[in-house]
């Protein structure tokens, strides 16, 4: 009997040696993977512009983002031939649109921006984070973000004695976007145009809606290819403008990009068929037709910086 | 006389179980590392507290599992070129260390004071696996245990693509700290 015990002593005693001799990693290994993993998905678009629009990814949380972007004149004149060569197909026609802003996240869900551009316009927006899409125990297919910008023109204007509130337009966008692979992401832009003053017209409103969809497709690690075509769907026949010459907007905007990651700045490259620098401008008051030589040449550059300090390095 | 082989047997797994097993465990271990080649600039450093940590005891085993996605830094675009660019953090989820503290021993938790050993075995980044050496402090104080190793690596011995463009910013070797704290029970 006594022989049996010692035997199955060494029996378990072996047991426990060939256990001691586990993998320590492999226990680790195996405990991180068995734990749901929320994923939330990241970088569905490289910046917070698409092209045009305003894409759903927001500045950091704690970074101000910087933004100068400009929209030079269109590519081809009819009528002029060789002084669009001479003009550098609209690089150098003396003609360009600026705009610059300034962008801050206070919370990863909210993102507050001021702006300038052109003649004495000027702009101020809130982005809100609503949902961000994610796998794991909670599964969400789409981000969302709602996008409200309110326009103020500061320019001498026709009459300065309009009243003030004449001078406000507004622009509320939904921002839908679906990251559907490591490289392809789509954005489904309505957005609603509100402008405070209307000139007179058939068709004239106050309220332009739009629909948009904007799209990336990753081409490296640091290029990626963009498009964005916009529809207006309803208020663009026969305006008249302030010399009351009847004007007739033209309903599509189509845009193409290139994105460039430089590792400190995102330069986007595009031609766009709308050379306002202003959402607003773009959506409801494009006046270029699609044809090849009206597109316009542009780019948006930015850059941020990390202004809180929310990571503790020694 | 069965029943009292089959107590014996099961009292004798328990206790070399016990005795065997001693294993120390944490799920905050830091990790740090700034690339810069200027060490007092620290837009690019970067922190993880989510690591975890194994410790046994009687065969000096270490084990440590950071998951990538832990690291943050200030800056949320680095952040995102960390993940999307460099690490592959999607397709690379952990960094993983498995090896032996030479010079370490039982006796050293049992008593305050400060030792220096050295960690070998191996790393696991971004895909790669490549064998380590570093030294080692540990400090015991009551009833903590803090293991210290600061280490440098090189990027390329990961495949750790870094372009041209950012290459003069960075130091050639990137100092690591790790910090690792045990409780003692």
């Amino acid at each position: 009997m006594k022989k049996r015990i010692i035997f199955l002593m060494l029996v378990c005693s072996f047991f426990v040696r060939a256990n001691a001799q586990d993998d320590l990693l492999g226990d680790l290994v195996k405990e991180d993977a068995s734990k749901v993993k929320q994923n939330i998905t990241t970088a569905t678009f490289k910046s917070s512009r698409i092209i045009n629009f305003t894409s759903v990814e927001m500045t950091g949380k704690g970074n101000l983002q910087f933004m100068i972007s400009h929209r030079f004149g269109q590519m081809w004149k009819e009528g002029k031939g060789w002084s669009n060569v001479a003009q550098l197909f609209g690089l150098n026609s003396g003609f360009a649109n600026t705009y610059m802003s300034f962008d801050y996240s206070f919370t990863d869900w909210l993102n507050l921006g001021l702006a300038t551009t052109g003649n004495a316009q000027f702009e101020s927006w809130a982005k809100f984070k609503i949902l961000k899409q994610q796998t794991g125990q909670k599964n969400v297919p789409i981000s969302l973000a709602f996008y409200s910008l309110m326009h103020a023109d500061a320019s001498e204007g026709p009459s300065p004695d309009d009243l003030t509130w004449n001078r406000f337009s507004y622009l509320n966008q939904l921002l839908i976007a679906r990251k559907f692979s490591e490289s392809f992401s789509l954005q489904l832009i309505p957005s609603m145009v509100h402008y405070n003053y209307v000139p007179y017209g058939i068709n004239n409103t106050n309220n332009i809606f739009n629909i948009a969809i904007g799209g990336r497709m990753k081409l490296t690690s640091k290029t990626a290819i963009t498009f964005e075509y916009s529809r207006q769907l309803n208020g663009y026949k026969n305006l008249l403008d302030e010399s009351a010459s009847a004007v007739n907007y033209v309903p599509d905007v189509v845009s193409l990009g290139y994105d460039w990651d430089t590792g400190g700045h995102i330069f986007q490259f595009f031609l766009s068929s709308a050379s306002s620098a202003t959402n607003i401008g773009q959506l409801s008051a494009n006046q270029n037709d699609l044809k090849v030589g009206n597109f316009s040449l542009g780019f948006n550059l930015n850059r941020s910086y990390g202004i809180k300090k929310l990571v503790q390095v020694h | 006389m069965k029943k009292i082989t089959l107590l014996v047997t099961l009292l004798f797994i328990i206790l070399s179980n016990i005795v065997v097993a001693q294993t120390y465990k944490t799920r905050d271990a830091n990790i740090f590392f700034n690339p810069n080649k200027d060490q007092s600039h620290k837009d690019y450093a970067s922190v993880s507290k989510e690591g975890t940590a194994v410790l046994k005891v009687e065969t000096n085993e270490v084990a440590l599992l950071v998951p990538m996605k832990t690291f943050h830094f200030n800056n949320a675009l680095l952040e995102e070129h960390f993940n999307e660019n460099y690490l592959h953090t999607n397709k690379f989820p952990n960094a993983t260390f498995k090896g032996k503290l030479i010079g370490f021993n039982k006796d050293q938790l049992a008593k305050d004071g400060t030792y220096t050993m050295s960690s070998e075995g191996q790393v696991s980044l971004h895909g790669v696996t490549q064998n380590f050496k570093a030294p080692v402090k540990l400090v015991v104080k009551g009833k903590s245990a803090t293991f210290t190793c600061n280490f440098k690596i090189r990027a390329d011995q990961y495949a750790i693509d870094i372009p041209a463009l950012v290459k003069p910013k960075l130091s050639d070797e990137t100092p690591i700290d790790a910090n690792i704290v045990f409780q003692l029970n």
